[in-house]
């Protein structure tokens, strides 16, 4: 490439839309598919009524979602649209009127069914970023921009609330659902761990693989005091047989010499068996009936959350985690071998980048459950009072409103996190531009974690290598290079497993591959 | 004025409610405060027995007006015991160690005995004892009964903060539904059939009839009985049985409680008795302690004390009216919970498990022990630190033209900061003209300050007839002169040369202005450092600083014994310029160079310019400045020989060694020789002749200064590819398995060594290259070889080769697997994959070069930025642990309890500053020795007189050495 061509894509790199490009990108798609993801996950919304005898239970139901453009509404009732430089000026929120369809369902204890009421009501406001595909001035000219008042090389990417401008950083977490294997230390011995963080629907949960100084495997996840052994979790998933379990961890002859060690020192032989020890630790004390039902509930919700899906049934899933975590044993086992290098926490390929649309997901989860718990109480006292139960009188919109503004405004962002949000920086054109691109590593400033701050030879391209504050936050706070492109989550994973189910891929439940009757259960 | 008491020491302890009661001024009733006229209510919370803080009213205790009462406790009488919050822990380990029925210590004597002995062991050693009461406690708490008068006792359980339980078990209520389910057979147990009562009663030796009894419920078995049944039927009839020990109960027990006893827990009777724990009477803190501040608008405001107390008052009046009402036991338990959470959160509003009593507006109260807690608590915000008066802070800003002892200070901070200034006869005119100046203009004053102790403000309207007034006798605080002492001070103060004292030097604009020679000592550069200055405001303060903390006074450092300030950066390539090649100067340039230097009169020319004209040397023009006695010989680090002979140098380059801060051999020898103020003189002539210098000569420095010839370029090239060369060559042999390790390193270890070796190499060899194509007049050679700043080494980077990049001391490893960036192979080995910059700054990095730059770069920036704070809070420790030790008189370092750290300070009485900066000759006695001489003695005679006198010895033996005859003092000394 010439001089020319370089510069030719570098304006193109540099232009109006690129510069805040991966906020718009992930907030449009949170404002497209995201806030429908978040009602759908919950659903419904369940209430006490129905508990005394002789009442009918009542509950919610949430439908579709539907956020309009910003507006406001002024003091006389009127609403109209709200611009950018107006919110601005008038110290007002950049927000836009959210609905939401609801339906109050009554009975299905011995009455039928009864929809109450079923209404499309406005649940909240939810602050537009300027310059995304719902703010009043997109795909705006510069002439009409100049017009009604707003900047036209203004980059966007931001947030207005009570006037002030907020940018969401863009946070830096480690890959979840990846398994990451590493030397540790405990009680002076090195040992080794495969770790994953498991995330589904904003619940993350740690999962531990550690080989122990006497080659023993645990597995260590939530709600799980201490460690369990790894032979009899996986034969609590399902996976019972000696052979099997080796064969499902590794076929190398040194592998299965340690795995044979482990299958020594089991202490249970069957799957039932293995609940029940399960049980005991996890319920210990209690009720026989009670362990076996914490035992399974524990599985299935706590370990491993990310294997499961929509419409697949929880039997199904089981088997697949016991198969993770053989792949886990698996890495571990190589590690002690020796056969593989730990893994690079700072390699890039490592990281994932949390956006604002992200961020924001995260916000709307529990803004909503919040509100559903509002509608919950709502209900239940106008049904005490024997009033007539509408969508309208039990939604307060101030519930949602007030869960999405406060956090944009202040920074403390759900799950403790503080400064998510950020002032512009507005010294400069340059100071917004760079604030825009900027990337804040979760990692504590005052520990010195010095191989997270380096340069890594993985940033090539996507990270500038110069551009980072001197001080305590130095390396840990970043900035996109230049020709930084931001690639997206799928937007249908379905899709993409049936898709790697017709190339040959089996076991992915949920989906037929092309014919798992006749291959083989191994390769 | 009150003479300052010393105090002796300290004692903790409890306090007796009587105390508490014999010390009040007043008991407080009334919830109130003021009454409508604002006049407070008698026996209410700001009865003015209590302290006064209205300017005018007069203390009822006291009778002293606001501002001398320091203030008086009252007290409450509180309707019902509560307990203390400070004590909950120690109020558990009571009750857990003593007997609930006699209240003695369940040990046995003899137990009891070996735990005090423990703990007067420990306490002689001087070792912590809390580990012995610890023990006691767990010994104690395993009696089941108490050993002395043999009641059960119960555990005890603890509810934060303040609530105690007594746990027992007792038998269940639903014992009998328990004991038949027991004897049921078991249904999936075939073996099982049960069991008959009659079985039961045979097996337990009860009655049937009993047995009977207890099944249908109308027999309790309790002791010996449950547990038969217990056993028989492997069931347990127990529950827990949680009995509430309300604070009067355990006050009660508490009394019981020997004195004895409690010596064993590590409480001292005569001090405390453990009752007291528990308040029967809260004391009042005086109004002083409490102050309300009336708002704007005329509506008083509370302190946060104060509504604490109203909450305990209106509560204990309630409980009080309830009780004698005969409430019921509920609503008297709950009025009794109240008033303990008043009470606790009185002491401490932040208990865990407590939520925080709250004002109005919703902000947690700051009752008393927030009051003393943390960073801005009593002791750390306002004992160990406060708010300093009379000092000032701005930007710092350069001046040559100051003396490095002075600073130049603001008009505005001069008009803040005052100097009291005593009237006399002889200064009165001077005194009046400063308040006739008033506030505004400069040098004016702030106060005057009249013989009967009125201090009068000093404004623009009173001025003038204020001045006539002024009299001797009179104090007036004027404005800061110049000459007057300050205290300079820039943090982070890591050494005793962060704080020392300038002369002021009034100046317009707004920054405090400093001498560039101060800098190192400070280590203030300009890029926007702030400095404090804090002005003395007593006559000894005054005189110390002048005499100890002067500049001058420090131009030697403690720390490496040699001078810390000295010439800097341009002063040194000036003096360089000037002496190196000893160039020529017209008289007109003679005299323009030392324009700024204090010397005015030429010395005689050096020689004469072909054309007749006189010229003087760079060399003589320097000498000028030093004194003309000084001999000094010593070799710069240019590498010449500098030689100064009778204050005149001879040879040799004047260069860092010579004049630089850290060590400049003249101003070394110059402080230690001659006198801090011949070598203040000196320091400020040399930088203002050194910039005159540089100035003469033109100093600038370009890209092109680094540029070299062509075949230069070629040179470095091939100079790198026979590295590559042999790198390859390495590898070569490291691949086929030939490569030898080195001792204690592995295979792969030594290669990189290796490697990292040659690369040094040629970045030398490039560095070698491009230094001799550089000409001596290079500016950026001037400054390397003159040690003004910079090194050959950045020399080489910016014209040869930059090298080799590392990270954490190894070439850059890290990145994608098995090869750095994706732009190699797999496990390439080579130079260029693993951070080798072979081109020069001047030249140009290559993209990935760049890169690889920047990894190294990022270590650096890390490095300082963790260093910082670690540092800090090293020196933080350091100072905290030595603060207290002192050097005494006879020479001994001691902490404040007299304990000996140092026999001799530094184990050898020596300072750094009075010895020899040179190690090879340490002190130069001779040469001391013929100065003394001829300070002493004018003629050589009498210094040879002096020589020449033999002093008999005195501590010989009359048998040895020379006769009686000659030796006349023998018998005076014999005692030795």
């Amino acid at each position: 490439m010439n001089r020319q061509d370089r510069r030719a894509v570098s304006r193109q790199y540099f232009s109006q839309e690129r510069l805040a490009e991966h906020h718009f990108r992930s907030f449009n798609n949170f404002l497209e598919r995201g806030m429908q993801e978040v009602v759908s996950e919950k659903a419904t919304i369940e209430t006490d009524i129905g508990d005394k005898e002789g009442e009918e239970p009542v509950y919610v139901e949430l439908g579709d979602i539907r956020v309009e453009t910003p507006r406001v509404r002024e003091a006389d009732g009127s609403e109209e649209l709200l611009f950018p430089q107006e919110a601005r000026l008038r110290n007002i929120t950049y927000a836009a009127p959210v609905f939401m369809e609801m339906s109050i369902i009554r009975g299905g204890e011995e009455e039928e069914e009864v929809v109450v009421d079923t209404t499309e009501t406005k649940v909240g406001r939810m602050p537009i970023m300027v310059g995304s595909t719902k703010c009043n001035i997109h795909n705006l000219s510069d002439e009409e921009l100049v017009e009604i008042g707003e900047d036209p090389v203004d980059p966007g990417g931001y947030f207005i609330v009570n006037g002030s401008e907020r940018v969401l950083m863009t946070s830096e977490d480690l890959a979840p659902n990846k398994i990451l294997a590493e030397y540790d230390t405990k009680y002076g011995d090195e040992i080794q761990v495969a770790k994953t963080f498991s995330q589904r629907r904003g619940y993350r949960a740690l999962v531990l693989c550690e080989r122990n100084r006497e080659g023993i495997l645990e597995v260590s996840f939530p709600s799980v005091s201490g460690s369990v052994e790894f032979v009899t979790l996986v034969r609590a998933l399902g996976l019972e047989s000696d052979e099997e379990i080796v064969h499902r961890v590794s076929d190398d002859p040194e592998i299965v010499k340690f795995m044979l060690e482990n299958l020594e020192e089991a202490e249970v032989q069957t799957e039932a068996e293995a609940i029940e020890t399960l049980g005991k630790r996890v319920a210990g004390g209690q009720g026989k009936n009670y362990q076996l039902k914490r035992a399974n509930y524990v599985i299935d919700r706590y370990l491993l959350p990310h294997l499961h899906e929509d419409g697949v049934e929880e039997e199904e899933v089981r088997i697949n985690k016991a198969f993770y975590l053989c792949r886990m044993a698996e890495a571990c086992f190589e590690l002690a071998l020796q056969r593989r290098d730990s893994d690079d926490k700072d390699h890039y390929a490592n990281k994932r980048l949390k956006v604002s649309g992200d961020l924001m997901k995260d916000l709307f989860r529990t803004a909503l459950n919040k509100l559903a718990r509002d509608v919950k109480y709502q209900l239940e006292r106008a049904n005490m009072r024997n009033r007539q139960l509408t969508v309208n009188t039990v939604v307060r919109s101030d519930v949602l409103t007030e869960r999405l503004e406060h956090p944009i405004a202040t920074g403390n962002w759900v799950g403790g996190r503080s400064g998510v949000s950020q002032l512009v920086d507005r010294t400069d054109y340059m100071g917004v531009l760079s604030h825009l691109r900027r990337l804040r590593s979760p990692l504590s400033r005052s520990q010195p974690h010095f191989e997270a701050r380096d340069l890594h030879a993985t940033q090539w391209g996507r990270i500038c290598p110069s551009e980072t504050p001197e001080g305590p936050n130095c390396g840990l706070v970043k900035n996109f290079a230049q020709a930084m492109e931001l690639s997206q989550n799928i937007e249908d994973e379905q899709a993409l497993k049936r898709e790697l189910a017709s190339m040959g891929v089996e076991g992915i439940p949920g989906i037929e591959g092309p014919d798992p009757t006749n291959t083989p259960a191994d390769d | 004025m009150q003479t300052p008491k010393e105090i002796g020491a300290i004692q903790f302890g409890l306090m007796d409610p009587e105390t508490y009661r014999d010390m009040s001024a007043t008991k407080v009733i009334t919830a109130d405060t003021y009454d409508d006229d604002g006049y407070p209510i008698d026996m209410g919370l700001m009865d003015p027995r209590l302290g006064v803080i209205d300017p005018g009213l007069q203390c009822r205790t006291c009778g002293s007006h606001s501002g001398s009462c320091n203030g008086h406790f009252g007290h409450i009488e509180l309707a019902a015991p509560v307990i203390h919050v400070g004590f909950t822990k120690l109020i558990r380990r009571l009750l857990r160690s003593t007997c609930r029925e006699c209240g003695r210590l369940s040990l046995t004597d003899e137990e009891s005995e070996e735990f005090r002995d423990g703990l007067t062991r420990t306490e002689e050693l001087g070792e912590d004892w809390t580990d012995v009461l610890k023990s006691a406690v767990r010994q104690a708490r395993k009696a089941n009964n108490c050993p002395h008068c043999g009641a059960p006792q119960h555990d005890i359980k603890h509810e934060k903060p303040t609530t105690y339980y007594e746990v027992q078990d007792v038998l269940a209520g639903d014992y009998s539904e328990r004991i038949a389910s027991a004897m049921q057979p078991d249904e999936d147990d075939e073996d099982d059939a049960g069991m008959a009562p009659s079985t039961l009663a045979d097996q337990t030796g009860i009655e049937l009839q009993r047995v009977n009894q207890i099944l249908s419920g109308e027999f309790r078995p309790v002791g010996d009985d449950r547990k038969k049944l217990e056993k028989a039927l492997d069931v347990d009839l127990t529950e827990e049985d949680m009995n509430k020990l309300m604070p009067s109960d355990i006050r009660d027990w508490f009394e019981d409680i020997p004195n004895e006893d409690i010596v064993t827990l590590g409480i001292d009777p005569n001090r405390a008795r453990p009752e007291w724990m528990i308040l029967t009477v809260l004391p009042v803190p005086p109004v002083t302690a409490r102050p309300s501040i009336t708002l704007d608008n005329g509506q008083r405001s509370e302190d946060d004390l104060t509504h604490k107390l109203v909450d305990i008052i209106r509560i204990n009046q309630r409980f009080m009216e309830n009780r004698e009402a005969g409430a019921p036991q509920l609503i008297i338990e709950d009025l009794w919970e109240l008033l303990q959470y008043h009470v606790t959160t009185f002491i401490d509003n932040e208990i865990s498990g407590t939520p925080p009593a709250r004002h109005r507006s919703g902000r947690p109260l700051k009752t008393l022990s927030q009051r003393l807690k943390g960073k801005e608590g009593r002791f750390r915000g306002s004992l160990s630190g406060k708010r300093v008066n009379f000092s000032a802070r701005t930007v710092i800003s350069p001046d040559p033209t100051l003396s490095l002892n002075e600073v130049g200070v603001p008009e505005r901070v001069a008009r803040e900061m005052t100097q009291t200034m005593n009237v006399t006869e002889r200064n009165l005119e001077r005194a009046q003209q400063y308040v006739r100046n008033g506030p505004e203009g400069h040098p004016g004053a702030n106060y005057v300050k009249r013989p009967d102790g009125r201090r009068l403000k000093v404004t623009e309207k009173n001025c003038e007839e204020l001045a006539d007034k002024v009299e001797p006798a009179w104090e007036v605080n004027r404005h800061l002169i110049d000459g007057d002492i300050v205290i300079f001070n820039r943090q982070p103060s890591l050494h005793r040369m962060s704080i020392m004292a300038h002369e002021v030097v009034v100046m317009p604009y707004k920054t405090f202005r400093l001498n560039t020679v101060v800098c190192p000592p400070y280590n203030a550069d300009f890029d926007g450092d702030e400095m404090n200055m804090h002005a003395l405001q007593t006559e000894e303060a005054r005189a110390e600083a002048r005499v100890l903390m002067r500049v001058q006074e420090q131009i030697l450092s403690p720390r490496f014994g040699q001078n810390i300030i000295g010439a800097i950066q341009d002063h040194i390539s000036g003096t360089y310029l000037l002496t190196n090649g000893n160039p020529h100067f017209s008289e007109t340039q003679a005299l323009d160079l030392l324009r700024a230097t204090s010397i005015d009169t030429l010395p005689e020319p050096a020689g004469e310019e072909e054309d007749g004209r006189p010229y003087w040397t760079g060399r003589q023009l320097f000498s000028e400045l030093l004194p003309d006695d000084l001999n000094l010989e010593f070799s710069s680090s240019t590498g010449d020989d500098v030689v100064i002979r009778d204050g005149q140098l001879v040879e040799g380059t004047i260069d860092e060694d010579a004049v630089g801060a850290f060590g400049g051999e003249v101003v070394d020898t110059l402080a230690k020789v001659y006198s801090k103020t011949r070598s203040r003189v000196f320091i400020n002539e040399v930088a203002s002749l050194a910039m005159r210098a540089i100035m003469h000569f033109g100093f600038s420095i370009g890209i092109d200064d680094e540029s070299i010839p062509e075949e230069a370029n070629e040179q470095v090239d091939e100079a790198i590819q026979s590295a590559y060369d042999r790198v390859q060559e390495l590898i070569e042999i490291y691949e086929a398995g030939e490569l030898e390790s080195l001792p204690g390193r592995t295979v792969d270890e030594t290669l990189e060594m290796k490697i990292m070796q040659q690369l040094g190499k040629a970045r030398d060899s490039a560095g070698e290259i491009a230094d001799d194509h550089f000409t001596d007049e290079n500016p950026a050679v001037v400054m390397a070889r003159s040690g003004a700043r910079g090194s050959m080494l950045n020399l080489t980077q910016m014209a040869g080769c930059v090298g080799q990049q590392a990270v954490r001391g190894e070439r850059i490893n890290r990145g994608y697997e098995g090869r750095t960036l994706s732009h190699y192979q797999r496990e390439d080995l080579s130079a260029e994959a693993h951070g080798f910059v072979e081109n020069s700054y001047r030249g140009g990095l290559t993209p990935r070069e760049f890169f690889f730059h920047a990894m190294g770069g990022r270590e650096g920036l890390v490095d300082t930025a963790v260093r910082t704070s670690k540092s800090g809070y090293l020196q933080r420790r350091l100072i905290n642990a030595l603060s207290e030790l002192e050097a005494q008189y006879d020479g001994t370092v001691r902490d404040t309890s007299g304990t000996i750290v140092q026999f001799e300070f530094g184990e050898d009485g020596t300072s750094p500053v009075k010895v020899s900066s040179n190690e090879k000759d340490g002190i130069d006695v001779e040469n001391i020795a013929d100065r003394v001489m001829d300070a002493e003695f004018t003629s050589d005679e009498e210094k040879e007189r002096f020589l020449g006198r033999r002093e008999p010895p005195t501590n010989l033996s009359e048998y040895a050495g020379p006769g009686l005859d000659k030796a006349q003092s023998t018998e005076v000394e014999s005692d030795d």
